[in-house]
């Protein structure tokens, strides 16, 4: 039935709200691309079903997709009379409980997300109801929090394959309005008042283009829409089209009114199956509908046009590429101008925008272009739809006003990184934009402040990457990206890219020099100036704003030939291995242990990391974060079985094998001596590695026993002190001596070290406590947590009791807290920020619970409260509230006006340590603004020759494995500097196994390790985790899945060979 | 090449495809896409390409640019299975690059320099790349057989390729 | 149509008639811009990029070989970063094929060689991809090399432009690109050439040349080219 006025499309405007609002409960079902592939059709059958079944009269249609792609599939349920209720996450079992709860008239809240009373369209407006307040609505949802929907203003609400629900939310009414202007300019004066520009990525005025379009004299001109979204990462081009056709189909109608084009070209890619199928629909329902074709409307206004699938070539997203291509040709650029307005498809005047662009243009003629320019910034108008993926909890489509923080978008809507690792930086704009790092989350999300930063606004992809992406990997990839999509017609572009990646791959393999990196810097502003198209000019950019911002990455891989992320594959053994800091070579020892062959398993713990029983108690266990395991259930228990192997070392007789072991391997005397000042975790670890390798080395310890931190810190029930003292015998016996009592400044002078000694490594780590700056600090009951540690672990006996309030939120903290529990104390733990961010190892958090300790969170310490006798009685408290994103992506505390007192009998202050920077001073050893020794970050060499240091005195406190690769770190470059050699491989030995990858994961589910009962922990500093028995090591051992193994070829019937090498 | 071992599309077929898109010569894009759906092995033949030059008096290096141009059309037979990996950023910065080493270790094929595509010397199982399917939030995705995978594991990913080829000795043996 | 404009082109004023390119003007009052892929006759490409020019006010470098001169126009033909750039692209084709001069048939009447010499390409800085094509002698008077190609794809333009045989064209894309004759096949096997030879006179390397010559002897003159183009127009 032909449309043919106003009249006829106000009486479809009521059919299409009948469907909507009228005619009993409504279910819609998301169906998107994404939607399907995360299961909608199965659901769509299966409330179908259980509507049939039940005998409902109900209607079921499919929707668009809302954008929250995390909580896909998403289905809304409208009842009359009440909001519209998005469910998320709904999978077919859900089905029946669905349309239970809609037979009664409920809303099946069990699957609520959010609800929406009433909806702007922007074209028409649409009310649905009120109720179910306990349903946040729409707007409160972080994810949707601060978005505002033009270009998606339907999506997920209307059925995108019926046109009456399109014109009932006030579809091509614009189209009318158009028509009814006195002329066309003012069409495109609307347009220009918009400022609306090109949302493909360039950002060119639309309203400009279609002036010179409209002005050009031709027998017949072009519109084109460029749907070939071929930005990897980006996908609002598809789900736009998927859930809306109509809006482009309506938006390039009124362009081709403006500028009188009577053929409309919509270039599609054909990866997207179901854009095409729901294009084809909607184009064919408006033909039908007099919407196309011939007297539009009843008017003499004529337009068609047809959908061209485009077939894999992602350059042909440039204009000029597009039109060769669309002529039957190789989609190969031709230099401009002349200019597409001028000279375009066929030799004819052509304008070509993006999907997004024609998707704005009904609200703007709807609303009026000044309306729309006020959304937005002054530069950059309205909204743009951002892809939001990689690593980020909430993956989605995100429309927000130009302009808006990256940090809004990173923190606020993606609520940051779904595993709790560090966001390292966004990419925007695909191989075309750049990386931009988290420091700079500040920035307004605008055309010309991405292009500052050397980014670009693109087509809207943010890809979010933490800490395990190597930036370098991500230049790489991006060039091999645009180095394979080139189209090979202009030399730099084809032979610049060609030589660039492979210089960034000679830097991925470890083959480079720092001359490879000039190279790169040299090709890349010639590249970007003599290509002949948008692909070739904006090539580099991922390769600049790497090179900017992530320069010592690129320095790494070239340097110390390791990729810290674990990415480049001839750059570390196994994810684990790259992520200890040690660099444990933990599959070896899983193998081994595996072989029963534990003495071997033993001596390579050893070797790679000499407290391999204190770390296996303490360690926070960077590698769990990177084991691949995790992605088939969860993360191999290394920890534990390096613990297990180290424990039953000292259980028996097997470490005096192992200690022969060491021997053998001790590198022939250099007669060069050593001296170690402080025995933490750093200074034994360079003891160990440097007696190793053949140097004479003598401990100088303030204390009267050897192990730091761990002895003095760390509690007991965490580190029983004979496990420690098992550990240092080793080293003794290997031949480190020791000194106590030698306290450098007091007695020990530095220079009479450097006359004696080859080589000093200081290591007197952080015994400072900050101070938390509020008054009554130095009261009596006020303890500082080292302090308060120390003293325990020295005499065993309660020196604090009755309430006692710990102040801090790191594991010093919850060391303080579990310790004074176990001395008879009631303990709260006051922290500034909330428990999600507070740095302490999770499971100690949860033991701390779980003995008893209350919380208390957004609280920051103002005042002791102290009586008369000048004891302590509370502490006051001022509540604070989250603020802004820091550059952690975490919210920072702000202040309130809100105090509070709690009531008690001591305080633990745990904000953090800090070292002791007077003896470094009088040394003459160069000490920066924190209080840590400055040293050169290769060698850990400080400003005075000779004279090196590492752990925490460095880094600031820190933890025991990362304070212990300092030290194997200094040593390795004491003994480089000593002797010329490099003999720490020979120390490390090399050991062969097996290697064969399972062909499916074995072991079973993650083995933890038992505790000591609540109960039994109370009043006692018995060790809390009982370690692994034999049984349960082998077992956990059995779950690597041998990423290490790189190289293994398979017969097909999927048994595998051991590689022939 | 294996090219002339295989049937090509019939007389009629052609015509038809052809006859849909009378006008422009632009339209040999959409052509060539729908006759290379057509084929049972979704390629398109030597002959195939001779007769769309003809019909759209298209200069035969024209035609041959064309197709080796797109990375949507493919000149040899490819496999009754296909398994496409999506390289697309969010993929990549999910792993997917394990994925193909995998995929690489499963079926012991070497990818030519140059090449997006790999097919077993038995027709069995093709594997492809692809820039993106913009299924990127549940990156990383592979296509098998068309049917899109989400949160894809190196581990899972053999296994469904040695559940195909198994299945289909199963097929052969019954 | 052929008004007459003024521009400036290094710092000289100069007329010019509306429809010609900075290059025609340029050539016509002795000003040198460099050219590989730009042949007199044929319609231009602006692939090799060593014509780019700057023109004041143009964020861009623009290809002289295809931009039309306009009034007041304010351009620059070199500049110490354009010779940089310049000889940079010289050394990326110099390292993308394998053009040894010492056992080339062009060696002596090669663009690419006159080129490296007049721009001052003493080394080339980036590693050399040294791929190996076979050479195609299967056409009775013509031999194609493709090693010594510089994918300029003057060839394919003087074939399907002045001849309209179309025999050449350009397969793959990026680093692949790849001269071809029809299907792929052997040029000998060819439906379409018609052994005019036109292509291998238009060829600026040794990538195309007449059978039977040895090293530097293959001498070649596509003037003819640009009056057979500017006759085929005056028919239209």
């Amino acid at each position: 039935m032909k449309i043919r006025d106003f009249d006829a499309l106000n009486d479809i405007r009521e059919t299409g709200l009948n469907k909507l609002l009228r005619g009993g409960p409504r279910i819609g079902v998301g169906m998107g691309t994404c939607g399907i592939g995360n299961g909608a059709q199965d659901v769509y059958e299966a409330i179908k079903t259980a509507m049939d079944t039940k005998g409902v009269e109900a209607r079921i249609v499919p929707v668009g997709c809302f954008g929250y792609c995390a909580a896909e599939p998403l289905v809304n349920v409208y009842i009359p009379g009440g909001p519209l209720v998005i469910l998320a996450h709904v999978i077919p079992d859900d089905a029946p409980y669905i349309v239970e709860e809609i037979v009664a008239g409920r809303i099946p809240v069990r699957k609520a997300l959010c609800r929406i009373d009433a909806w702007d369209h922007l074209t028409g407006h649409v009310t649905y109801g009120h109720g179910f307040q306990e349903i946040p609505h729409w707007d409160e949802i972080p994810f949707f929090r601060g978005q505002k929907k033009i270009v998606l203003r339907n999506c997920g609400l209307i059925n995108p394959e019926d046109i009456e629900e399109y014109i009932a939310v006030g579809g091509y009414f614009a189209l009318c309005n158009a028509f009814q202007k006195p002329s066309r300019d003012e069409v495109i004066d609307e347009v220009q008042k918009s400022k609306l520009r090109g949302r493909g990525g360039a950002g060119y005025p639309a309203g400009m283009k279609w002036a010179l379009l409209q002005k050009a004299v031709a027998d017949r001109k072009y519109i084109i829409c460029n749907a070939d979204e071929g930005d990897p990462g980006a996908y609002m081009n598809r789900n736009e089209i998927e859930s809306d056709p109509h809006m482009l189909l309506e938006g390039m109608l009124i362009g081709a009114y403006a500028t009188g084009a009577a053929e409309g070209i919509v270039y599609l890619r054909a990866e997207y199956p179901l854009a095409v199928e729901r294009l084809e629909k909607a184009a064919a329902a408006a033909r039908e509908a007099g919407l196309l074709g011939s007297d539009i409307l009843g008017t003499p206004f004529a337009f068609d046009f047809r959908l061209v699938e485009g077939a894999g070539a992602f350059v042909c997203g440039e204009e000029t590429a597009m039109i060769a291509s669309l002529e039957g040709r190789a989609g190969r650029p031709r230099p401009r101008p002349p200019f597409p307005a001028e000279s375009g498809l066929w030799g004819k005047p052509t304008n070509i925008n993006n999907v997004e662009t024609w998707c704005n243009i009904p609200v703007i003629i709807a609303c009026g272009g000044s309306s729309f320019a006020e959304i937005g910034t002054s530069n950059s108008t309205g909204t743009k739809v951002f892809s939001l993926v990689g690593k980020i909890k909430n993956t989605g489509l995100v429309e927000m006003p130009l302009g808006s923080a990256l940090k809004d978008i990173v923190y606020g809507i993606g609520e940051g990184s779904p595993t709790g690792k560090r966001i390292k930086a966004v990419q925007t704009g695909g191989p075309s934009g750049g990386c931009i790092p988290a420091m700079h989350f500040d920035t307004p999300v605008d055309y010309e402040s991405l292009g500052t930063l050397g980014a670009i606004m693109g087509s809207g992809g943010m890809v979010v990457m933490d800490e395990d992406n190597c930036m370098v990997d991500v230049a790489r990839y991006f060039l091999e990206f645009t180095h394979s999509e080139s189209c090979g017609k202009c030399v730099p572009c084809r032979m610049g890219l060609d030589e660039s990646v492979r210089l960034l791959e000679k830097i991925c393999n470890g083959d480079a020099e720092a001359s490879d990196v000039e190279k790169l810097e040299e090709l890349m502003p010639m590249i970007r100036s003599m290509s002949l198209c948008g692909l070739g000019q904006t090539a580099p950019n991922p390769v600049v704003t790497t090179l900017r911002y992530f320069r010592d990455e690129y320095e790494e891989h070239i340097r110390t030939r390791r990729c810290r992320a674990g990415v480049c594959e001839k750059l570390y053994m196994s994810p684990c291995e790259n992520s200890c800091p040690l660099n444990m070579r933990i599959p070896a020892y899983l193998q081994l242990l595996k072989e029963d062959r534990i003495e071997e398993a033993a001596e390579i713990v050893w070797l790679d990391n000499p407290l391999p029983a204190s770390t296996g108690r303490i360690c926070q266990h960077p590698c769990e974060n990177r084991c691949r395991r995790a992605d088939e259930d969860a993360p191999v228990n290394m920890r534990e079985v390096h613990r297990y192997i180290a424990d039953s070392a000292f259980a028996g007789d097997l470490i005096v094998r192992v200690r022969e072991r060491l021997l053998e391997n001790k590198i022939p005397p250099t007669g060069r001596r050593a001296a170690v000042v402080g025995s933490g975790p750093a200074g034994l670890t360079a003891a160990f590695y440097l007696t190793m390798l053949g140097h004479d080395v003598t401990v100088f310890e303030e204390r009267e026993e050897a192990g730091g931190m761990l002895r003095y810190a760390l509690p007991e029930y965490r580190l029983p002190k004979r496990i420690l003292n098992e550990e240092i015998g080793v080293l003794e016996h290997i031949g480190v001596r020791f000194m106590y009592r030698q306290s450098l400044g007091a007695g020990l002078a530095l220079d009479s070290l450097t006359g004696e000694y080859d080589a000093v490594f200081l290591a007197t780590g952080t015994w400072n406590e900050t101070q938390g700056g509020i008054t009554g600090e130095n009261a009596p009951d006020v303890w500082h947590a080292i302090a308060f540690l120390e003293q325990v672990a020295r005499s065993h006996r309660p020196v604090i009791g009755g309430n006692v309030v710990v102040i801090g939120g790191g594991n010093a903290a919850i060391d303080s807290a579990r310790t004074a529990m176990r001395v008879g104390a009631k303990v709260t733990v006051a922290y500034r920020r909330e428990r999600s961010d507070m740095p302490a190892i999770t499971e100690e958090i949860e033991a701390a619970e779980m003995e008893g300790a209350e919380f208390v969170f957004l609280a920051s310490p103002q005042r002791v409260v102290i009586n008369e006798k000048g004891r302590v009685t509370g502490i006051e408290l001022r509540r604070t509230r989250l603020g802004d994103f820091d550059a952690s992506g975490r919210r920072t505390p702000v202040s309130t006006a809100e105090f509070f007192t709690l009531p008690c009998d001591a305080v633990i202050m745990a904000v953090g340590e800090k070292p002791d920077p007077d003896p470094l001073r009088q040394a003459g050893i160069h000490v920066r603004d924190n209080q840590t020794a400055a040293v050169h970050p290769n060698t850990g060499e400080t400003n005075l020759r000779g004279v090196y240091a590492g752990g925490d005195l460095v880094s600031g406190a820190s933890n025991v494995s990362s304070a212990m690769a300092t030290g194997k770190a200094a040593a390795h470059a004491i003994d480089r500097s000593l002797t010329g050699k490099d003999n720490m491989d020979l120390v490390l030995k090399t050991f062969s196994f097996r290697n064969i990858v399972p062909a499916e994961p074995e072991g079973g589910d993650r083995n933890v390790s038992p505790v000591l009962g609540v109960g039994e922990r109370r009043d006692s500093f018995d060790e809390v985790v009982l370690g692994f028995d034999a049984e349960t090591a082998l077992q956990e051992s059995r779950r690597c899945l041998r990423c290490d193994v790189k190289e293994q070829c398979a017969d097909r019937e999927g048994a595998l060979k051991e590689p022939v090498s | 090449m294996t090219q002339a071992d295989e049937a090509p599309l019939s007389e009629e077929q052609l015509s038809e495809v052809i006859a849909r898109y009378p006008d422009r010569t632009g339209d040999v894009l959409s052509i060539l896409e729908r006759l290379q759906e057509m084929h049972p092995l979704n390629y398109l033949p030597k002959e195939t390409l001779i007769r769309v030059a003809e019909a759209k008096r298209l200069a035969l290096s024209n035609v041959f640019s064309v197709v080796t141009f797109y990375s949507f059309f493919n000149l040899c037979p490819q496999g009754r299975h296909t398994v496409t990996v999506c390289r697309g950023t969010a993929c990549h910065t999910r792993g997917s690059n394990l994925l193909m080493n995998g995929l690489r270790a499963e079926i012991g094929g070497v990818w030519a320099d140059g090449q997006s595509s790999y097919t077993t010397p038995d027709h069995e199982l093709s594997v492809h790349t692809v820039a993106c399917f913009g299924q990127c939030a549940m990156a990383p995705v592979v296509a098998v057989d068309h049917e899109i995978y989400g949160r894809m594991s190196e581990m899972k990913l053999r296994q469904r390729v040695r559940q195909l080829v198994r299945k289909e000795s199963n097929d052969e043996d019954s | 149509m052929n008004e007459q404009l003024r521009l400036t082109i290094d710092d000289r004023e100069i007329t010019a008639q509306a429809n010609q390119t900075i290059l025609e003007v340029a050539r016509e009052n002795e000003i040198p811009i460099p050219t590989l892929c730009f042949l007199e006759g044929l319609s231009g490409a602006g692939s090799c990029r060593l014509c780019l020019v700057e023109v004041r006010g143009v964020p861009r470098f623009l290809s002289s070989c295809v931009t039309r001169v306009s009034e007041g126009m304010n351009v620059t033909t070199d500049s110490p970063k354009l010779a940089s750039y310049r000889r940079m692209i010289l050394e990326l084709l110099l390292a993308e094929r394998n053009h040894i001069c010492a056992f080339c048939v062009s060696s002596g009447n090669c663009e690419l060689q006159d080129l490296a010499q007049e721009l001052g390409v003493t080394h080339v800085n980036y590693p050399y991809r040294f791929p190996s094509y076979d050479v195609d002698a299967s056409h009775e008077r013509f031999v194609y090399d493709p090693n010594r190609c510089v994918m300029c794809t003057r060839c394919a333009r003087a074939c399907g432009e002045v001849e309209g045989a179309h025999t050449w064209d350009v397969m793959g894309r990026g680093v692949h690109s790849f001269m071809i004759t029809d299907l792929n096949q052997a040029w000998g096997d060819s439906s379409t050439c018609t052994s005019c030879g036109k292509c291998v006179q238009a060829c600026p390397t040794g990538a195309l040349a007449e059978k039977g010559r040895s090293t530097g002897e293959m001498k070649r003159s596509a003037g003819f080219l640009s009056k057979l183009s500017s006759m085929r127009n005056c028919g239209r």
